[in-house]
């Protein structure tokens, strides 16, 4: 799960970018609404954090570009003005969600994984498939109620899976959003990561399509 | 008392009561000097008739051969011998200075004087000197009467007599004209006046009609229907007009940068003290010297959110309730709101549905305010409710009333009053004690209207905000 945190305070930045990235979620950085913009625009997010007063453009209009080129990321409002008209407006330029500051960090994260979730068109907190639960809340996998033992890596597929059960996920949106921008990105480290998880799910759950990716599945 | 100064007061008064009274004093001066004019002219007539009868009575004045005096010829005058026709003459004879004739009163008098002599005081005017006089007259008429004395030689003797030549007329000959012009002059002036008083009002009620207007306009201002005064003025109050306007806009534009003000106060503060307290938490799992600090610093961060939330929404409240001509359709407000609810509350999955709702229904204030009360009302409801918030928006009269119900576990009666903070002053509430209730309730009391929270048909609570609506006629 790839998040973009767009905030112009150095400080909040940093302390945003820490918690959330030990929620588990890869995280790439904006401090101005034209990079937030820009990158918002060609890569895929799972969602993003956006604070509304940036320099150079505000979070409205970043937001609203973003809506009408159709990028449909769950957007997070994170702002000081917390007014009900801006809200509303918030709201009604694409936003998901809207949090005022100061927020704590733990709500913060409860929202940004209820966002996650409900894109991926998943109601509970739990995502479920076959025998294997991912608990959003926790960051914790199991098979019949079998905890597993999951490095971050391994976690980040996995649940980027689980989001898209049943469905073929190609290896290159994978790498997309396990890793941030920055990353030197090595689509064959992806091959390792599935290798090792295959090895701790029941035998059979990672499909290999050839030629598409791979796909999560109910045996 | 009241009603008098009140009149005093009043511009119209005081341009009529000057109409008033120089039309009435001009008028008055003109009868009384055409009164005066006409009158003089009637007596100056009267006498020259008089003499002229004297003139003749005199010229016909004769003494027959036993001394008797008498006329050589009767006065043409017919109306000398009708009797009691209000014309007469007289002539008297003095007691000369040898006393050889006696005095003798009505010696010689006209046909119409009858069985009656004009008596008069005893006067001999000089030779040539005319003399006037009213006295009693006929049938207790009061006659005008000149005389004169002549003298004559009588002829048998060479004897000169002293004669007293009299001719006189009812004084209502010459008064009955003169009133009866006067009648007629006053009705006249009177007729003249009442179409001077009437143009007179008129003009006062043309002339004041666009202050009247300009009232209309400004209650328009007032209850919102218009930003500014707006019509067609006369080019007098004209710049007065402009000035309001100007007064107008500005206060708009004030009240605009203080809400702009206090937004950036809020961004400032705000993203500062989210540092903080995120710094703080991160401490809290270390060792035990730092998390005293970390507590305090937890604390005195909440305080001081809260406390620029409510001062904020305070400030913003005080400025834009001041401004007239602010007006809000509540319906589109409604639904944005709902349309954040929905989001904001999507993990919730509530079904928030809408009651009755009247439409046009027009809040007499500004959006924002509208949006903070409803919006911190629905919040509530829909952080407490378990399956169902609805909305509902009547008008009554010159108010209107929203109701939001949850079916929620509801408030206790006693707890009521707390959460909406009355009784408790802000810098005195504890953290976390439902501030944006008291700030929903402090922003509907600023605009006259109020909250009650009662017991919910659904099963919770039920909000009920009153607030001042835009008249209907306005509204459409």
């Amino acid at each position: 799960m790839r998040i973009l945190i767009v905030e112009d305070e150095p400080t909040l930045s940093a302390q945003l970018a820490e918690a959330v990235r030990a929620a588990g979620y890869v995280v790439d950085l904006a401090d101005n609404g034209v990079d937030a913009h820009f990158m918002g625009d060609t890569e895929p997010y799972d969602a993003v954090l956006l604070d509304l007063g940036l320099p150079k453009m505000d979070g409205i209009s970043v937001l609203r570009k973003w809506r009408v080129a159709g990028r449909k990321m769950p957007v997070l409002i994170l702002t000081a003005r917390d007014g009900w008209h801006e809200k509303v407006a918030g709201i009604d330029a694409g936003a998901d969600d809207y949090l005022s500051k100061p927020f704590h960090m733990e709500e913060l994260l409860a929202r940004l994984r209820a966002l996650i979730r409900r894109a991926g068109g998943h109601a509970s907190a739990e995502l479920v498939c076959g025998p294997l639960t991912l608990d959003t809340r926790n960051s914790r996998a199991s098979v019949a109620g079998q905890a597993l033992s999951l490095t971050s890596h391994e976690y980040r597929i996995l649940a980027y899976l689980m989001h898209h059960c049943n469905e073929v996920v190609s290896r290159s949106v994978l790498v997309e959003h396990i890793y941030a921008q920055d990353f030197d990105r090595d689509s064959n480290t992806v091959e390792v990561f599935i290798a090792r998880l295959r090895k701790k799910l029941p035998a059979g759950m990672i499909e290999t399509v050839r030629g598409l990716g791979y796909r999560l599945s109910t045996p | 008392m009241m009603r008098l100064l009140q009149l005093r007061g009043s511009l119209r008064v005081r341009l009529l009561a000057g109409t008033l009274f120089w039309i009435t004093a001009s008028i008055l001066a003109t009868g009384w000097g055409l009164g005066t004019l006409f009158h003089q002219h009637v007596a100056a007539q009267f006498q020259s008739e008089l003499t002229s009868q004297l003139d003749q009575l005199t010229a016909q004045l004769a003494i027959d051969g036993q001394g008797k005096p008498g006329l050589a010829q009767a006065l043409s005058d017919p109306r000398l011998t009708r009797p009691y026709s209000g014309y007469y003459w007289q002539i008297d004879t003095l007691e000369d200075q040898n006393k050889a004739a006696a005095t003798a009163t009505g010696q010689l008098r006209s046909r119409s004087l009858w069985d009656q002599a004009l008596s008069v005081p005893a006067d001999t005017p000089a030779d040539g000197v005319m003399h006037q006089h009213r006295v009693l007259g006929p049938q207790a008429r009061m006659v005008l009467l000149v005389e004169r004395s002549v003298r004559l030689a009588e002829a048998p003797n060479g004897q000169v007599r002293t004669f007293r030549l009299m001719a006189a007329a009812n004084e209502d000959f010459m008064l009955e004209p003169v009133a009866r012009f006067n009648g007629m002059m006053w009705l006249a002036l009177g007729v003249l006046a009442t179409g001077m008083i009437l143009a007179a009002v008129m003009q006062v009620l043309v002339g004041l009609a666009p202050l009247r207007s300009l009232r209309a306009a400004l209650a328009k201002v007032r209850n919102a229907e218009t930003p500014q005064l707006e019509g067609e003025f006369p080019l007098e109050i004209r710049p007065l007009i402009d000035d309001f306007n100007k007064v107008l806009t500005q206060n708009a534009e004030v009240v605009a940068r203080a809400r702009t003000h206090a937004g950036n106060l809020a961004h400032a503060l705000k993203t500062p003290l989210s540092v903080l307290a995120n710094a703080a938490r991160k401490t809290q799992d270390t060792p035990a010297a730092t998390t005293g600090l970390a507590r305090l610093v937890l604390d005195q961060v909440g305080l001081a959110r809260q406390q620029v939330d409510y001062h904020l929404a305070r400030a913003q409240v005080a400025a834009s309730s001041r401004l007239p001509g602010a007006r809000t359709a509540v319906q589109p407000v409604l639904d944005g709101l709902l349309r954040a609810m929905s989001r904001i509350h999507a993990e919730r999955q509530l079904v928030l549905t809408t009651g009755d709702i009247e439409t046009p229904l027009t809040f007499r204030g500004e959006t924002q305010d509208l949006q903070e009360m409803l919006g911190n009302l629905l919040d509530n409801a829909c952080k407490w409710a378990r399956h169902r918030v609805q909305v509902g928006a009547l008008r009554h009269a010159e108010t209107l009333q929203i109701t939001i119900d949850d079916d929620g576990p509801g408030l206790a009666a006693q707890q009521r009053d707390a959460v909406l903070g009355r009784g408790v002053r802000a810098d005195e509430q504890v953290p976390g004690s439902g501030l944006g209730l008291a700030i929903v309730d402090d922003l509907a009391r600023l605009y006259g209207g109020q909250i009650t929270l009662t017991d919910s048909p659904l099963g919770g609570l039920r909000a009920v905000l009153v607030l001042p609506a835009v008249a209907l006629r306005a509204a459409e």
